[in-house]
């Protein structure tokens, strides 16, 4: 399967161990990622979108036109990237007036939005179209005795209407695919919270990521599973933070899906950049090396 | 106009203060504003908030309402449908405590969609220029290098210490080019 991959700002910037998971991942499982010029900003589902709609929807449907001259269906690996290309698509392919009215302005640089790809999360796109089995045959290394504490996130899952990914009250998608890499997914309390990011307060979302962390805490994992770097920026650089403003010691690792599924496929904790990570990996890397 | 009205809106707020299970619910001498409500009609999605029949389905998953308890996304709802520009699109709104988790887009019957109200209402907010600034400097930022962050030599370091591609060049000035009038 051939996609166009939108990394994103986030994942290639700022996480770009993120980008290398992916791209040292899924070619085992006969996906080919084939990056196309032009990409901007996506632009962010928050702060451009509060900014002005109209803008965020013109910028976005000029990205989905970028990959439509390539052809192939968009795989995003940022929930965010995955909010903005995928409403944005929705909205241009539904609304003809505003479909024209982008089009007028896509115009001036020679583009058109003409609404013939889909746009989904690469873990939806793996799921549907590859398939989880696919997954666990490329496993060398299973993950055993790894607990992990899944991490939803909003963007993967919601609106549902638009999305259709998965139930957003009961999702099964990353637990699946956690289970593939031989890891066991572990439920706990506040699996579908919000990681708090969008909230423009300095407390409220602390209260939210502690609660979460001492959510995955009281069942025992050995560290968070999650799918979006702006997630990962809340809990990983967040723990530290947390910790020198509430006194906290916390120290769970977070690790992006791709990371667990490299391990899985035998890649060293290297070459997925988890050295990066503020909160340092040593208690998920020692119990993969043992299994 | 709005003079004559103040006292009915005064009224709708005491009456919330009785009824509402949330306490922290401040009152003020609200003003409605009919040129602000058809602003927001007049918006991508603003004009939903006229299907809101105030059940409060949007509240109980709400985050932001669990964590503060002053956050209320039905009364954001209820102060659109009176018209309280001040409140909702004033410095230091309330609005921008929500968490864009979409959980109020899943809950309302009348698929009033809250939280694109609420970015409708950002978008009023920043035109007026009382938005957080955040606002200005992420989305600064998206125009100027056309992405939010930075490339730093930091980047390309990691990049090529984990065998990746160096960046694309990101097409800014067609970025402008489409966003002028």
């Amino acid at each position: 399967m051939k996609y166009t991959p939108f990394w994103g700002c986030m994942i290639s910037i700022k996480y770009p161990q993120f980008e290398a998971s992916i791209r040292k991942t899924v070619d085992k499982l006969g996906i080919e990622l084939a990056d196309v010029e032009g990409f901007t900003c996506c632009p962010d589902p928050i702060y451009y979108q509060a900014k002005d709609k109209m803008e965020w929807l013109t910028i976005a449907g000029r990205n989905i036109a970028v990959a439509e001259e390539a052809g192939h269906d968009i795989v995003t690996c940022c929930s965010g990237c995955t909010s903005t290309l995928s409403e944005a698509n929705h909205i241009l392919k539904e609304n003809t007036e505003l479909r024209e009215k982008v089009n007028q302005k896509l115009k001036k640089v020679g583009k058109e939005f003409k609404g013939t790809i889909r746009v989904r999360h690469i873990v939806t796109a793996i799921r549907d179209d590859i398939g989880i089995d696919k997954v666990a045959e490329t496993v060398t290394k299973p993950l055993k005795g790894l607990r992990v504490g899944i991490h939803y996130g909003c963007h993967l899952l919601k609106p549902s209407a638009i999305m259709q990914v998965d139930d957003p009250d009961h999702p099964a998608i990353l637990a699946d695919l956690v289970r593939a890499t031989g890891a066991e997914p572990v439920e706990h309390k506040l699996g579908l919270l919000c990681c708090g990011k969008a909230c423009m307060s300095d407390e409220i979302p602390d209260r939210m990521v502690i609660d979460l962390i001492e959510s995955i805490e009281a069942v025992k994992a050995d560290c968070m599973g999650l799918i979006c770097p702006t997630c990962f920026d809340e809990f990983d650089l967040g723990q530290i933070v947390l910790n020198r403003k509430y006194q906290k010691n916390f120290e769970l690792p977070v690790i992006y899906y791709f990371q667990l599924l490299g391990l899985a496929q035998g890649l060293e904790p290297k070459e997925l950049g988890l050295h990066f990570h503020k909160i340092k990996a040593g208690r998920v890397t020692e119990k993969v090396a043992a299994a | 106009m709005s003079g004559k009205l103040l006292a009915n809106a005064v009224s709708e707020r005491q009456n919330l203060k009785v009824t509402s299970t949330v306490k922290q619910v401040q009152l003020r001498q609200a003003e409605i504003s009919f040129d602000f409500r058809q602003k927001l009609n007049d918006t991508l999605e603003g004009f939903r908030h006229n299907y809101c029949y105030q059940c409060g389905a949007c509240v109980a998953d709400c985050p932001a309402a669990r964590y503060a308890p002053e956050y209320n996304p039905r009364l954001i709802l209820l102060e659109a449908l009176l018209g309280f520009e001040e409140e909702l699109i004033g410095e230091n709104s309330i609005i921008w405590l929500c968490t864009n988790c979409y959980n109020c887009f899943e809950r309302c019957p009348q698929d009033v969609r809250p939280v694109e109200v609420i970015i409708s209402l950002k978008n009023m907010s920043v035109e007026r220029g009382t938005s957080p600034e955040e606002i200005a400097k992420i989305s600064e930022s998206v125009l100027k290098v056309g992405s939010t962050t930075f490339i730093t030599p930091l980047v390309d370091r990691r990049r090529k210490e984990l065998g990746l591609p160096s960046l694309k060049e990101i097409p800014v000035e067609e970025l402008k080019e489409i966003l002028e009038d």
